[in-house]
């Protein structure tokens, strides 16, 4: 009975393997196909059931004038745009978290829990609701299509994740070290930033974490709120997918730009199995 | 200075943590606060620190205005139950710490840090981590970043209750000596507890404290041996005073089925009802006592204590040996005469083997 | 005077978040009282005359909005039972632990809209692998894109595919940080592994899992990259959800105030579902 429970379980993730790898498989060797290997019949592996070529990885370096797709902008954009938000709205959520985790507001019936609910209830807002007033908003203040007009949107996407991760976080560290500090002499700035803040790394390590894939995948904002002078990558790629470009430049583009986050993957298992990060997430 | 508290309550959500208290705090002093758990030992402590703001009334400290006061400017030192240390620093740093803050000199620093450890015997742990010391050693630690801050008011909140028995054992030893020895007459001692042995061990002056108000205040001595009034008896006592309800009829105390010689104390009694006390430790073994089914018996350490029921009486006798009781069993036992209370039906004591007459 | 430094803490975050929020809400309500349409692209009122035509006279809307439970419910539902399954797999130890830890974390780490783009030659009916990986083993070809009824399983899969890691980080996360001392008292008590999973672990996990599931209920109910790359909301309007129906209405027909009047609506509505989609969860779970 073990033993089958056994190959169950290792057929079960083994299938799973396969179906999160069987994209990438494809998109690789598509990458390497021209017009016959695409068109004709359906082909898999290289130098086997075609030949391959470079074509579709020439492309991304060859300039957009003689009919090259020029990624290097819009990976350049999207990494300003992203982590310049991340930033802002950890540094901005921490303060206001800890304000949330360790402060008693009372305003009329409003108190904490219901402040922090008010932060984390941004994410139920589909883009959609925002996109038409942010565009209007933006080109009211000429930021439409410009990286500083982005940031600020994806501020509202992001804070409420660095609010969510660190009230949860900041609930967990006793008040009475806040308390000590106090006492040791700090005022309250001090005590945070002295104390608290050193023992919330595993926390800030976390937030940033997802700050920063929330706002790498974010497309729609910024399909509707940028055209031609500031581009992101995941904007760029779906251009191409209307337009007619051939399925080798389409894997060959969308590789390169799924690549970076994976390193993220492996980080995320080290700091997983050292336990630190069960704690923050809870 | 005195450190002076008049009137003070606190009131969170309508419910009284602190009840009118009042205070005066001498320095050189060792005051021990007594109550049981959430009796507002630490909420007092707390509001001394200036953590906590009551509701209303006022203390003062070398004629300042402590309400006015901020947490961080009152030159006070905090050691709680849950050892409280900087975990993202070694010994040395979380020691120097409020002393950085304070922006004492270099030299000074290094004198000071050395007789803190020096004082609480932990010469040579400077660069351990907090995460690699034991309990006792943490707690030690938090002492030590305490004293060395000689601040003027030191206030510990049941500091030992999560260590484990032979550590507190050790520790009240050492408590004792720091207090009586290494300490500045400056200093104003405060430290909390629920447990009235350590209470007496380090015998200050004692306030008893239950649902936020004073209940009494005095020397140790005094509260043992004159509680004014039952809660008092049942706080600072452990195991609890054994309260029995009865008479004093003419030379006899009757009891609810038993009648017992009157002690020579109680003579000017009125002929009335009354809560009779006596301590567990002074129930004997006794051949031609009074006969108790026994309901329970724990024995702890060297002793043994016995729950007896006989008929709607039931008391705690505490017997100086490790005996093997069973349940149910019957032994005869006997009071101590001398040794008993009478406090009056309202509580209020009346009339204690120490002396104390009260009308 | 104590208490400055708390508005100090909060506010500059709370501030910036309500300052870059307000025009967006106010302009919604306000668009969605007037009658901006690409005949009339001017903000005059109309009252709610909006709001009168989405509750009468427009099932579409209410259609998308079914389809949407659907799709999300059914993802997170999937998502939940595989995340948890392999969570439980890679939480003891198995050979190359720290490979598949890594290999499931991948999807997640990949931009959404991206991967569809790929899915969509994966999936493509007579050029992609799959049909014709189906096809040697002499199934027909399936529709994947262009069957009303598919093309919904289709979304899901891409969807499974995509956030089951992020189902999975948090319950193995969770799952790491569970006390030892319950299991102790079950092996000692030698309980099989299934009595062991039904009454300590899946209990303990209990808060976890609905921090978890309504997490991803809130940001699945916002499927719109998928289904914008994927299939376009068709075929028709087979997998059209309640965003990309209100792109449709904002966007593509430029009837802006009409838009303005779903979104508000769809806002209000998300909002109380979820509030209490929350509290029946946690009651539920607390029964356990």
């Amino acid at each position: 009975m073990n033993k089958f429970y056994t190959i169950l379980k290792y057929s079960f993730i083994t299938l799973w393997t396969v179906f999160i790898v069987a994209p990438f498989l494809w998109a690789v060797s598509t990458s390497f196909k021209d017009f016959q290997s695409v068109n004709s019949k359906v082909t898999y592996i290289p130098w086997l059931d075609f030949e391959p070529t470079l074509e579709g990885w020439k492309v991304l370096i060859k300039s957009p004038a003689r009919g090259g797709v020029d990624i290097v902008e819009p990976y350049f954009n999207s990494i300003f745009v992203t982590c310049t938000a991340s930033l802002i709205s950890i540094v901005l959520g921490t303060l206001a978290a800890y304000a949330l985790s360790r402060f008693t507001f009372k305003a009329g019936f409003v108190r904490n829990n219901d402040i922090t609910f008010f932060f984390i209830s941004q994410r139920i807002m589909p883009p959609i609701v925002l996109s038409i007033p942010f565009f209007i908003f933006l080109s009211t203040i000429g930021l439409l299509d410009s990286l500083v007009g982005l940031v600020v949107v994806y501020i509202v996407l992001l804070m409420p994740i660095a609010v969510w991760i660190m009230v949860d976080f900041f609930n967990r560290v006793p008040k009475e070290l806040d308390e000590t500090a106090l006492i040791d002499g700090c005022n309250p700035y001090q005590a945070f930033y002295k104390v608290v803040l050193p023992n919330s790394i595993p926390g800030l390590i976390v937030a940033g974490m997802f700050c920063i894939i929330f706002g790498w995948i974010d497309f729609f904002f910024a399909f509707i709120l940028t055209f031609t002078e500031v581009q992101l990558l995941p904007v760029k790629v779906v251009a191409l997918n209307s337009s007619i470009t051939p399925w080798w430049s389409l894997s060959a583009s969308a590789l390169v730009s799924v690549a970076p986050l994976i390193i993220v993957a492996f980080v995320v298992e080290r700091y997983l199995s050292k336990g630190n990060l069960s704690g923050a997430l809870k | 200075m005195n450190l002076i508290g008049e009137n003070i309550s606190y009131k969170p959500d309508n419910e009284y943590h602190l009840n009118n208290i009042s205070f005066n705090f001498k320095k050189g002093n060792l005051y021990t606060i007594l109550g049981r758990t959430l009796s507002g030992k630490t909420t007092l402590l707390k509001t001394i620190a200036g953590l906590i703001n009551p509701n209303s009334g006022s203390m003062h400290f070398e004629d300042k205005n402590f309400s006015e006061i901020p947490v961080w400017e009152r030159n006070v030192a905090m050691v709680y139950q849950q050892f409280i240390n900087y975990p993202h620093m070694n010994v040395y740093e979380n020691i120097v710490f409020p002393l950085k803050q304070r922006k004492v000199s270099d030299e000074q620093i290094k004198k000071d840090v050395n007789e803190a450890l020096n004082t609480v015997g932990l010469v040579g742990f400077e660069n351990r981590k907090i995460q690699e010391l034991s309990g006792g050693q943490q707690q030690r630690v938090a002492l030590a970043r305490s004293l060395a801050k000689k601040a003027k008011i030191l206030l510990l909140d049941e500091p030992l209750v999560n260590l484990d028995y032979k550590l507190r054992e050790q520790l009240r030893e050492e408590f004792k000596r720091i207090f009586s020895e290494g300490f500045s007459q400056e200093t104003i001692l405060i430290y909390s507890t629920t447990d009235p042995q350590e209470v007496m061990e380090l015998n200050g002056e004692v306030i008893v404290l239950d649902e936020g108000k004073i209940l009494q205040n005095g020397p140790a001595k005094e509260i043992f041996e004159n509680p004014l009034n039952l809660k008092v008896a049942e706080i600072s006592n452990d195991p609890p005073m054994n309260i029995l309800k009865g008479s004093k009829v003419s030379t006899k105390i009757n009891l609810d089925n038993i009648s017992i010689g009157l002690p020579s104390h109680l003579n000017n009694l009125a002929d009335e009802a009354y809560n009779f006390g006596i301590r567990a430790s002074e129930v004997k073994l006794d051949e031609n006592g009074e006969e108790f089914e026994i309901e329970l018996a724990e024995i702890s350490g060297s002793e043994t204590l016995l729950h007896l029921k006989k008929g709607n009486t039931k008391i705690i006798a505490l017997i100086e040996e490790v005996m093997n009781f069973k349940i149910h069993e019957k032994i005869k036992i006997n009071f101590n005469n001398n040794k008993f209370y009478a406090f009056d039906l309202n509580g209020n004591l009346v009339s204690s083997p120490y002396g104390a007459i009260n009308g | 005077m104590n208490f400055r430094h708390k508005f100090v803490f909060l506010f500059p975050g709370l501030f910036v978040l309500i300052g870059i929020l307000i025009f967006p809400i106010i302009f919604t309500i306000r668009l969605s009282l007037s009658g901006w349409n690409s005949y009339t692209p001017e903000m005059n009122f109309i009252g709610i005359t909006n709001y009168i035509r989405l509750f009468t006279d427009d099932p579409r809307f209410w259609e998308s909005f079914f389809r949407l439970s659907f799709l999300s419910v059914s993802t997170v539902v999937l998502q939940y039972i595989i995340g948890f399954a392999l969570a439980l797999i890679v939480w003891r130890e198995i050979k190359f632990k720290r490979f598949f830890r890594v290999i499931f974390l991948i999807p997640m780490m990949t931009t959404p809209v991206i991967m569809t783009v790929i899915w969509r030659t994966f999936f493509h009916e007579s050029l992609g692998p799959l049909n014709d990986l189906l096809g040697r083993l002499g199934v027909e070809p399936i529709l994947w894109l262009s069957d009303p009824v598919i093309a919904k399983f289709t979304v899901i899969i891409v969807e499974v595919w995509q956030w089951t890691p992020f189902m999975f980080l948090l319950l193995l996360a969770g799952l790491l940080s569970l006390p030892k001392e319950p299991f102790l008292a079950a092996a000692i008590d030698g309980a099989s592994s299934f009595r062991k999973f039904v009454y300590v672990t899946f209990p303990l996990m209990a808060p976890i899992s609905i921090g978890a599931i309504i997490i991803r209920l809130i940001e699945a109910s916002k499927i719109m990259d998928t289904v914008f790359v994927l299939t376009s909301g068709g075929p028709g309007t087979a997998t059209e959800t309640s965003s990309f129906y209100i792109y449709i209405k904002g966007l593509r027909e430029f009837q802006m105030g009409y838009a303005a009047t779903l979104s508000f609506t769809y806002l209000v509505i998300m909002i109380i579902s979820l509030t209490i989609i929350a509290k029946v969860l946690t009651k539920l779970m607390i029964k356990e």
